[in-house]
């Protein structure tokens, strides 16, 4: 009996300082360091909360999302990409997920994201009946095209984004061209960025494709139009709507499709509860993430300098996610 | 102290800092203030540029290349370029790229024009004026070697996209080469030539006008060779910032790699430089053989 009870007391006991060993051990891992604004900023703020308050040890890797998606399917790294836009590797990634080789630790990092058609704030100030973007189609007038000021203006998609090919099928769809407005190619991302912001900073009405969260969206509070119509189903805009007019010629008005981002793991990560409850925890708000970009441009500032502010500015949001216990190690380490 | 050499003393961050936003502010609320005014201060420009556009794809396009063959023929006095060049739009059409090139055409034609009739009087002013020769040269300088994006967004900021800016891009690139090359030509001429020019007594204009200038034509025709060109090259810049042309479908081929879309679009800017720039040489040959014969008569 007493050697039971010991033998038991040992079994436990190195169970114990096995599974203590485990996660100092095993709370390593690699990250990856998306190349755009707020992916790298996510990636900052997981790796000082991450290590600070729960002892991790995480490194980051730089990568964009094809070559990103692509190494942690084939060889499990980096164990983490926290803001993946999962939309352009849907399939392998399902394959991934049904494997059991990738995980989503959050299907929404960030609220109020994605693409879409936006207005200036002063077109809603100056008319608060526009409630979708079927009120604005039926005034063209307000948004007087350069070129011929009898059309109703609406800034498309730059030359041969993907996103060029929806925004003509839905200005056909939404009828626009009878309705009197013109579709205008920006030509580059300078070009939309160019015209959004000249209209914002004078107030003027601009509507237009753009995307979130981006520092430009946050810098001239741009608002997001609901369509009015909901999503007309993926069969019509996989198939007709992003293909574009010339392959598919009776699109279905449709709201924009969802833009699906979500923190990915592999395998690894699962096997650390603390991590996995963070990182399903860790929602950013949009507007929040909006602003943390306008300062992370205004200041020209890395990814690390934008995460520290974020973590003085906001603790409301980020004390949610951790601890309380991990929530003073963080606050202690700023 | 041996910090001092180590490290180059740079302004503190903030300042720094502090020192870009307070140019970007102060040029937000210029924009804000002057915008709408300089935006309609060019707007005859725009009205000239979108009629002509409009005038080009509205005329059937046997006339279009009938008048084509014409100018050439006039321009040149060459069957053979006026034969090439319908050959040239015929193929441009059926290749589908007809509205495409006129919209190109249209651009083009107001930027070369606006280039000469800017860079000629001011290469001429440049050879009359030492002084004025130093003050302009390093404007020259900053417009040909200034990364295009640099100077187009606060270009974007007051005029928005369209015409208008492309049209200032392409000029601005363009129109250096025609200065250069009209100041270089007439500071060439013959000082001999001039003084004879001064003892049968012509006064300032017969000198500029009977003297500098016919002998500064290779020069001055050089000159326009090359702003067609550059004027060529930057239809795609132009495109960038959302004028309608040739430079749209080469974006498009660029961000998706269509081999053949980028190589057709790419080959027909090319095909019109040419044309354009065959006319105008014969054309600068043709002046210069009629203004020495006279002067041999």
């Amino acid at each position: 009996m007493k050697n039971l009870l010991v033998s038991a007391a040992l079994v436990l006991g190195s169970l114990v300082l096995a599974s203590v060993h485990a996660y100092a051990e095993n709370c390593e891992f690699k990250m990856s360091d998306m190349n755009w604004p707020s992916a790298t900023l996510m990636a900052n703020v997981d790796k000082f909360i991450l290590e600070e308050g729960y002892g991790c040890k995480v490194e980051l890797v730089l990568g964009a999302t094809t070559a990103t998606f692509v190494t942690m399917n084939e060889k499990s790294e980096p164990h983490v990409a926290p803001e993946l836009w999962t939309n352009s590797v849907a399939e392998p990634l399902e394959k991934a997920m049904e494997e059991g080789r990738l995980f989503s630790a959050n299907i929404g990092p960030i609220t109020e994201l994605g693409e879409g058609w936006w207005v200036t704030p002063e077109t809603l100030k100056r008319h608060p009946e526009f409630k979708t973007v079927l009120d604005i189609l039926e005034r063209p007038d307000l948004f007087p095209a350069k070129e011929d000021p009898s059309k109703g203006e609406f800034i498309g998609c730059p030359a041969g984004w993907g996103c060029q090919l929806s925004n003509q099928s839905l200005f056909i769809a939404f009828e626009m061209e009878k309705k009197g407005w013109v579709l205008i190619d920006p030509g580059s991302k300078a070009g939309l960025d160019g015209s959004m912001s000249k209209a914002a900073q004078r107030g003027d009405n601009w509507l237009g494709y753009y995307w979130a969260p981006t520092s430009l969206i946050g810098k001239y509070n741009m608002k997001l139009m609901d369509f009015g119509v909901p999503f007309a189903g993926s069969e019509n805009w996989d198939s007709c709507v992003a293909k574009g007019p010339e392959s598919c010629t009776d699109p279905k008005p449709s709201a924009w499709t969802k833009s699906i981002v979500q923190t990915v793991v592999t395998s690894e990560i699962i096997t650390m509860p603390n991590v996995m409850e963070y990182f399903g925890k860790r929602i950013f708000p949009g507007p929040i993430m909006n602003s943390m970009l306008v300062y992370m441009e205004d200041n020209q500032s890395q990814g690390l300098d934008g995460a520290i502010e974020f973590l003085e500015k906001h603790p409301e949001i980020w004390t949610n996610w951790v601890s309380v216990e991990a929530a003073k190690k963080v606050k202690k380490a700023l | 102290m041996l910090e001092f050499f180590k490290e180059f003393p740079e302004m503190s961050r903030v300042d720094l800092r502090d020192f870009k936003n307070s140019i970007d502010f102060a040029f937000r609320s210029f924009s804000r203030n002057y915008g709408e005014g300089i935006e309609s201060f060019f707007d005859p420009v725009l009205w000239f540029l979108i009629w002509l556009e409009k005038l080009l794809l509205a005329t059937p396009w046997p006339i279009i290349m009938l008048v084509v063959a014409g100018l050439c023929y006039l321009g040149a006095r060459s069957w053979k370029l006026s034969f090439g060049s319908i050959l040239t739009f015929a193929l441009i059409g059926y290749l589908g790229m007809w509205e495409d090139t006129m919209s190109t055409i249209a651009l083009i034609s107001v930027a070369t024009l606006l280039c000469i009739s800017i860079g000629m009087p001011l290469g001429i002013w440049m050879a009359r004026s030492d002084r004025v020769q130093a003050l302009i040269t390093p404007v020259l300088d900053v417009m040909q070697t200034i990364p295009i994006f640099v100077y187009l967004l606060p270009v974007l900021m007051l005029l928005g996209i369209g015409k208008v800016p492309g049209l200032i891009a392409v000029c601005v690139y363009a129109m250096p080469p025609m200065v250069r090359l009209t100041n270089l030509g007439i500071r060439l001429v013959d000082k001999d030539i001039l003084e004879a020019a001064d003892a049968f007594g012509a006064d300032k204009k017969q000198r500029l006008f009977g003297v500098q200038i016919p002998l500064a034509l290779p020069n001055i025709f050089a000159g326009v060779n090359q702003t067609i060109m550059m004027a060529l090259a930057m239809v795609v810049i132009a495109s960038m910032i959302g004028v309608r042309g040739l430079g749209i479908p080469v974006l498009q081929a660029i961000q998706n790699q269509y081999l053949a879309l980028g190589l057709m679009n790419g080959l027909a800017i090319v095909a019109l430089a040419i044309i354009f720039d065959r006319v105008l040489q014969r054309y600068g040959k043709r002046l210069q053989k009629h203004r020495i014969g006279s002067k041999n008569d």
